[in-house]
Formats: C-alpha cells, sequence, structure tokens
C-alpha cells in the first residue's frame, strides 16, 4: 500500500514538474517586460498549457492557534499565546482519460500537532471513476482505488478552508483526531444520481471499503495508548444518500458508516486479538438563501468493542451523540459571519460522564463536549481568505489524547481563538 | 404646457421602462455551443446538470467542455440566478465539493466575453453564455425549453 501512495506521489510531482518547465519555457519566448510577483505568477498559470482535460488546483493554509487551557494541535496554551502548528498543503489533479473515464488524485501534507502525518505527504485519494451509465440528467458509474468516504456535509473536502464553514469543522461530527480513519479508504464505490425537472435531484453512493489504520493517532484515538500489536483493517460499509432541491435551497443527507477494525496482538501483549465496530448514521440538513445558511447534522454512533481479553474494554458497547447548528450570514462577497453551537456525547445513556468517571480514573468532562463558536471570514480575493474565530468551550471530549498525554490534566471549561489565511490556484 | 412636457415625460419614461423590460425579457445574453454539438434545445434541468458537473457527455458520446466567467461577473450573476436559478456561492461549492473529492472536475474560467466567444468556437463540445452582441455565425446558439 505504501508503494501505491509513493508511485502515485512521484507521478504527481513528475508531471507538475514537467508543466512548469514547459511553462517556464513559454514564457522565455515572450517577450514581456518586468511584472509584479503575482501577475508572473497568474500569467506562468495561464501559460502553461494544460492539456484541455487534465485539471491541477492547490491551496495552502495556516492557522495561528491559542487556547486558555489544553492543547489543540500543538503546544497552544503556553505563555507565548499561542501555536503556528496547524498547517495544509495540498495539491489535486484531475484527467479524464476518455469521456467516461476520470482519474484523480490528491496529496495533501497536514501538520497538526502530534496526530497526523507531521506535514510528511500522504495520498488522501487516487483512484478511477468510470460511467457505466449516463443518459441527460441520470448518471450510474463506479470508482475504485483509495476514496474519500462519503458522509456529511463537509467530510469530503475536510481538507480545504475555503470549503469549511470555520477554521476548526464542529469537531462532535469531523473528529480531527481520527482524521486519518475517517477521511479516506481504499474502496470499490457505486454511484447514481438523477434529477427531476420540478422535483430535484437524488445522489446515492454505496462502498465497500478497507479502513487505513496504520498510523499512531487511530491506534491512540481507539485505545487512548500506543500498544506493542498493530490494528488490521477489516472489509467495511460505506453510503450516503442526498436530495437536492433544484434550486439548492434544500439540501438533506443521511449516511452512514460500517467500520470495522482487528487488532493484531504483539508479543507479551496484554490485549487480545480483538475487534472494534463503529457504526454511526449521520442526518444532515441545509437551508441556503442569498445572505444565509443554516446547517444541522446529528450523528449517533455506536463503537463496540469485543474479544480484547480486558474487561473494561470489552464491556464497552456505547452509543455516543453529536449534533450541531450552525447559522452563516453572507453581509457581501467579501464578508461572512459564522455562529455555531456543537454538542458531543461520547455516551448518551451517561451525558455527564459520571458513571465512567465512577469506574475509571479519568475526569467526567472527557465524555462531554460543548463549544459555542463565533467566526468572521474575509474573501480578500477569490483566491485569498482569512478568518478568524473564537471557541468557548465546556467539556473535552474530542480533544486529542496525543496532544495532551495524560488527560487528568485536562481542564473541563476552556476557550479557544484561532485565525487562518488560506490561498488557492 | 406644462401638463403635456410633464405627460410626454413620464410616457417616454414608462416607454423607456417597457424597452428595459424588453431586453430583458428577450435575453440579453444567450446560451452558446461548439457548433458541432448536436443538441439544438436543452431543458432547465439539463442545463443545470450540465453547469453543475454531472452529465460530462453530449448525447453523442463527446465531452462536455463547460466555460465561465467569474464568479463575480454580472453576466455570470444573471445567467445562474435566471437560468439555473441557483446564486454563483452555492454553484461554487457545488464545483469545490467535485473538485476536491475527486468526484468531478471544475468548469473552465475565462476572463473575457471575447475569451468566452474564441473558446466556444473553437473547442469541440464546448458550452457557454455570450450576450447577444457577441453572438456570430462561428457559435450555436441554444433554444432553451
Amino acid at each position: 500500500m505504501l508503494n501505491y501512495d509513493k508511485l502515485i506521489i512521484k507521478l504527481l510531482i513528475i508531471s507538475i514538474f514537467y508543466w512548469s518547465c514547459s511553462a517556464q519555457a513559454e514564457e522565455k519566448t515572450g517577450t514581456k517586460t518586468k511584472q509584479s510577483v503575482s501577475s508572473s505568477v497568474m500569467n506562468w498559470f495561464k501559460a502553461a498549457k494544460l492539456p484541455d482535460n487534465l485539471q491541477i488546483q492547490g491551496f495552502a493554509s495556516q492557522a495561528f492557534i491559542s487556547t486558555s487551557d489544553n492543547d489543540v494541535f500543538g503546544n497552544t496554551d503556553n505563555l507565548g499565546g499561542g501555536n503556528f502548528g496547524f498547517t495544509e498543503v495540498g495539491l489535486n489533479a484531475s484527467y479524464r482519460i476518455l469521456p467516461r473515464l476520470q482519474f484523480s488524485a490528491q496529496v495533501l501534507s497536514r501538520r497538526a500537532g502530534e496526530g497526523g502525518n507531521k506535514g510528511s505527504p500522504r495520498l488522501d485519494f487516487g483512484f478511477f471513476d468510470y460511467r457505466l451509465y449516463s443518459q441527460e440528467t441520470n448518471q450510474f458509474g463506479v470508482r475504485v482505488g483509495r476514496l474519500k468516504n462519503p458522509f456529511g456535509f463537509y467530510n469530503d473536502t475536510r481538507d480545504v478552508a475555503f470549503t469549511r464553514p470555520s477554521i476548526l469543522l464542529p469537531q462532535s461530527i469531523y473528529f480531527d483526531r481520527t482524521r486519518n480513519l475517517g477521511l479516506s479508504g481504499d474502496s470499490v464505490q457505486l454511484y447514481a444520481e438523477s434529477s427531476h425537472s420540478s422535483l430535484g435531484s437524488v445522489s446515492v453512493q454505496f462502498g465497500v471499503w478497507k479502513p487505513i489504520v496504520d498510523d499512531k493517532e487511530t491506534e491512540f484515538a481507539i485505545l487512548n495508548s500506543n500498544q506493542p500489536g498493530d490494528m488490521t483493517r477489516e472489509v467495511s460499509y460505506i453510503g450516503r444518500g442526498t436530495y437536492e432541491s433544484n434550486d439548492n435551497r434544500l439540501r438533506l443527507a443521511v449516511s452512514g458508516i460500517w467500520l470495522d477494525v482487528g487488532y493484531d496482538p504483539g508479543p507479551n501483549d496484554r490485549l487480545g486479538p480483538g475487534m472494534l465496530q463503529f457504526t454511526p448514521v449521520y442526518f444532515s440538513a441545509q437551508y441556503n438563501t442569498e445572505k444565509w445558511s443554516l446547517t444541522s447534522e446529528y450523528a449517533i454512533r455506536r463503537l463496540k468493542f469485543k474479544d480484547w481479553g480486558n474487561p473494561l474494554l470489552d464491556n464497552a458497547d456505547v452509543y455516543g451523540e453529536s449534533y450541531y447548528f450552525q447559522g452563516v450570514y453572507r453581509f457581501s462577497r467579501q464578508w461572512e459571519a459564522i455562529l455555531r453551537y456543537d454538542v458531543y456525547y461520547a455516551d448518551r445513556s451517561d451525558r455527564s460522564g459520571k458513571q465512567y468517571a465512577a469506574t475509571r480514573n479519568k475526569p467526567a468532562h472527557t465524555r462531554f463536549a460543548k463549544d459555542i463558536t463565533a467566526g468572521l471570514r474575509w474573501n480578500v480575493t477569490p483566491s485569498f481568505m482569512l478568518r478568524a474565530e473564537y471557541h468557548r468551550v465546556n467539556g473535552t471530549g474530542w480533544l486529542s489524547g496525543l496532544d495532551n498525554p495524560g488527560a487528568s490534566a485536562f481542564s473541563q471549561h476552556w476557550n479557544l481563538f484561532a485565525v487562518q489565511a488560506s490561498y488557492r490556484f | 404646457m406644462s401638463t403635456i412636457k410633464t405627460s410626454c415625460f413620464f410616457f417616454l419614461f414608462i416607454c423607456h421602462l417597457f424597452v428595459i423590460d424588453e431586453v430583458r425579457a428577450n435575453e440579453y445574453y444567450q446560451i452558446v455551443s461548439h457548433p458541432g454539438v448536436n443538441e439544438k434545445t436543452l431543458s432547465a434541468n439539463v442545463l443545470r446538470a450540465i453547469f453543475s458537473m454531472r452529465m460530462r457527455t453530449w448525447s453523442n458520446g463527446d465531452y462536455i467542455k463547460v466555460f465561465v466567467l467569474p464568479d463575480n461577473n454580472e453576466l455570470h450573476l444573471d445567467f445562474t440566478k435566471e437560468k439555473l436559478n441557483v446564486f454563483p456561492y452555492q454553484l461554487r461549492s457545488v464545483w469545490d465539493r467535485l473538485v476536491f473529492s475527486g468526484t468531478g472536475q471544475a468548469p473552465i474560467t475565462v476572463y473575457s466575453q471575447e475569451e468566452m466567444l474564441s473558446k466556444i468556437a473553437n473547442t469541440p463540445g464546448a458550452i457557454g453564455y455570450l450576450t447577444t452582441t457577441y453572438i456570430n455565425d462561428e457559435i450555436h446558439v441554444f433554444q432553451i425549453k
């Protein structure tokens, strides 16, 4: 699998290099005089004559995060005031090989505290998409390769700051501490789309996939610590159905995941060959007007452990619950404001976490989080964006254990302030 | 005398409003394509499927190549609101979802109507929109049902 990753990354780098060489060659033949940096960059892109069916896009985002207590993506509650630990740089290419066949890939370098890949490039997706049937507004096709997991409104594009409503996605649904596991998997996916002249359009995706579990972020999020053994990939399923009215005012979606992960114990392991089953269902709704976008998502998440040979794990069969309400207001093309209330419960039958705290040596507030977020976004140009946001959080339920070793050091009530700059081309 | 003047003025003013309305009603722009495209008419539903980048091929199996003006262009704004019944920001987020999930491509952005005209005339399978003053015999104009 790693080799497959590296091959695709190499191919992308080579094609970009080739493209930039040809672009430079074209510029040399021109008789252009001195230009500002930005206009010469624009000309470089314009001069780079891509084949008609090849599209290359990229983005780069840098955030500064400061917290009153607890760490988010690096040491953010230090005396210096914060940390530049959250960086996302991505390169995305798609090629229509034949009218019905497309190849797409995206490589992302992401720095986000102790979790993730600490900036080393990772293949987020790389797959072929073949249209088996296409008749005007009815489409049916298949996708094979590493695919983004279609759930909720934001998971498919979660690393692209421009597509997010805020710097941090609502963490109750889009956990950043299991971002790699949730993001994409090796999959075969069928999709169908149909639209009606007055009723609107419906699209359905269904995939059989194997999750990617080989990073310590995933292991830590599942087992709360690093263990001598390895997580193993099991066959899993994912599906999403979306309805959109023809004016895109109303968007509704239901998504579900059946995720199976196994464990292969290491030498002298105190854990057995256990299984983890994660089966969340998501309901999403959005209403859009010219100025407003109102969005809400609800998730009920069953998490079940078995055969670990550890009573604490084996008895765990809990239903977690999450939801948020979010309003975005567009003052103008340049300015937007956001307000959101986001709630996470690790166990809906123990929302306060008190039962959990009574049996384990961990504080009750690690089992929930209620986050009020207010933010502003300034689209300086269509390709450059600045934003700032403030979070007031009660609870530590979605904080990363890797960023915050020793959960007893968590503070229940905390604030987060973040600013972000993002560029796309 | 002054009443006549005033009525004349109002008459002309009303006429003026009608002229504007007339132009609006007849559309000051049209949906256009490369002359090689076989389709002569498009339904509003098909037009939406094309510009939201879900429909990728013409009925003869050729590529559809979609060209648009920038999101903040007035013609783009009128086209998306009147023909597609959506706002430009919604269309942009539809395209972003396709591009960054890898499940589709974005339309090609051109920066002027001259550029739009030359792309439409010279790219097989191309579709876009132009104000009527730019339309000539080299391109095909759709009837929208």
